[in-house]
């Protein structure tokens, strides 16, 4: 398998890829985003059509439009977006707006499926080294903002009361979001970007109850999945993106058994 | 260090409403100051002005601390804590401890943690679920959250409130351990007298635009006045929903204010 180089391509972007959704996933579910990430990943979808039909890097117009779309999320509110409607409204309005672009563009029906689904495979080395760059810059700047990051995601009450700037950290963290959503997109596709950033994430909260530690098992959930998604998919020529997000979503389940269990143990104990 | 707080003219207005009125007193460094008051009054408003969340239409808030930047705790009556994401006492205290360079904590932040959370006795219950936490317990952690960053000025929003009187007596006890021992100044919003009268060294009364700073003497003895104050406050929500004038019912003597 690995005498290949698009497998070996895949290896090393999926990995990376992996490590850097585990960790801003654990914040994410913290700050209650999942459904904005959703959103964004939509809107990057109407990006990356707009660069096709526009005849530019698709990665240029997935960067655009996610960091537009965060920044408009940050101006107008965060509250405001967690609302069903004003998210239903504007996932629909990006799903439009790249099926229009991608039949403006008379694009091929493969690269309409690479943009919904991903495409591992075809990942080349100029795709490494940008997937590298904006991991690295992703992952730094969560480290740089760590301590801000943590006090606000897990009590934004106790932030703004210690003069933390919070409407700052949001915005920020939006941009990082929108700037991890657009690599993602490009390795696991636009619908399923949602369970890559979220899912490891949501699953790591069931077996500690640390942060750093949620932050590990996350990031050791998105890697597994991505490994385990390569190899079945090598193996059984299934789509990979079917494996990874079977995994993550057997990781969650499993972690939702192991907290009930624990729970009812220390039940039984406390009686 | 801290030496005095003083509010001066203090006036606040939301939508037309004024909450606070040209207010002005003084608190002094170390001690255990209590504002008391009908619902409705503005004493939240009041500590959220000197934390700095809310700003005033008029007034100055002044800290006079040498120069320094005076460090707020705050510890307010509930926190929304997401049971879905359970972190622990420990992790939940350490989140205050910002102002480090590096991700991870440093030996000397670690040493603080441990000493806060042995001091707040929160260290029995350290990788316990914030979630999973009795009310006095949550509050306890709250409280060494705010005092993990060594603060000048600690605020109480009627942080007690949900609590037994054992619980309450709890965390009473260390806050004014925390007074002691580190000449932490307090101001503390309270409904419950007895606690007022045990613990502050001065009170702030508080009712729709009067206002009264004096000691247990002063303010907690005089039954006249407590009864004056919230007396008016049902009569006034009775007049008020007759259509009445809420100030009408208000029978303090000019001397008082």
């Amino acid at each position: 398998m690995f005498q290949y180089d698009f497998m070996q391509h895949a290896f090393i972007a999926g990995t990376l890829i992996a490590v850097m959704c585990g960790v801003i996933g654990v914040f994410i579910i913290a700050r209650s985003l999942s459904f904005i990430a959703h959103t964004i990943s939509h809107i990057g979808f109407a990006g990356a059509a707009f660069a096709a039909f526009a005849g530019i890097d698709p990665l240029i117009g997935l960067l655009a439009f996610t960091i537009l779309g965060s920044l408009g999320v940050g101006q107008m509110g965060v509250r405001m977006f967690r609302r069903d409607a004003s998210i239903s409204v504007i996932l629909s309005l990006a799903l439009g707006l790249g099926i229009l672009f991608l039949s403006l563009g008379n694009v091929q029906g493969n690269y309409s499926r690479t943009l919904l689904f991903g495409s591992v495979v075809g990942i080349d080395l100029q795709d490494i080294w940008q997937i590298v760059a904006i991991t690295l810059l992703v992952l730094l700047a969560l480290a740089t903002g760590y301590r801000w990051l943590k006090f606000d995601s897990f009590d934004q009450v106790g932030a703004q009361a210690a003069g933390l700037p919070i409407r700052w950290i949001s915005i920020c963290f939006l941009l990082l979001m929108a700037v991890a959503v657009s690599v993602t997109v490009q390795i696991v596709g636009a619908l399923l970007v949602f369970a890559l950033m979220t899912v490891p994430a949501a699953a790591a909260r069931f077996y500690t109850q640390s942060i750093f530690g949620m932050i590990l098992l996350s990031s050791l959930i998105a890697m597994l999945s991505v490994w385990f998604g390569l190899v079945a998919g090598y193996y059984t020529n299934a789509p990979v993106s079917f494996f990874i997000v079977a995994f993550d979503a057997a990781s969650y389940f499993l972690g939702m058994a192991f907290r009930t269990v624990m729970e009812r143990r220390s039940a039984v104990r406390v009686e | 260090m801290l030496r005095q707080i003083q509010i001066s003219d203090l006036q606040v207005s939301f939508n037309g409403e004024e909450i606070l009125k040209d207010l002005s007193f003084g608190v002094s460094a170390g001690e255990m100051f209590a504002i008391i008051g009908p619902n409705g009054a503005g004493k939240s408003t009041l500590l959220k002005s000197i934390l700095g969340l809310i700003r005033p239409q008029h007034g100055k808030i002044t800290m006079n601390s040498e120069g320094k930047k005076v460090v707020v705790g705050y510890v307010p009556q509930s926190r929304v804590i997401d049971e879905e994401t359970p972190i622990s006492a420990r992790d939940f205290v350490s989140l205050g401890q910002i102002s480090g360079f590096f991700p991870w904590p440093s030996m000397r932040e670690r040493k603080i943690l441990k000493e806060i959370m042995i001091f707040t006795d929160t260290d029995r219950f350290a990788n316990k679920p914030v979630g999973k936490l009795s009310g006095g317990e949550r509050q306890r952690v709250f409280l060494a959250q705010a005092l993990v960053r060594h603060p000048d000025l600690l605020l109480l929003d009627e942080s007690t409130a949900n609590l037994d009187p054992n619980a309450q007596a709890q965390m009473m006890d260390l806050v004014k351990k925390a007074v002691k021992e580190w000449g932490v100044t307090v101001i503390f919003i309270c409904h419950d007298l007895q606690l007022v009268r045990k613990y502050a060294d001065h009170i702030l009364l508080m009712s729709r635009g009067y206002y009264k700073t004096g000691n247990e003497q002063t303010i907690l003895d005089d039954h006249d006045l407590l009864k004056a104050v919230y007396q008016t406050v049902t009569s006034g929500n009775e007049e008020s929903r007759t259509g009445g004038s809420v100030s009408a019912g208000l029978s303090l003597s000019a001397s008082q204010r």
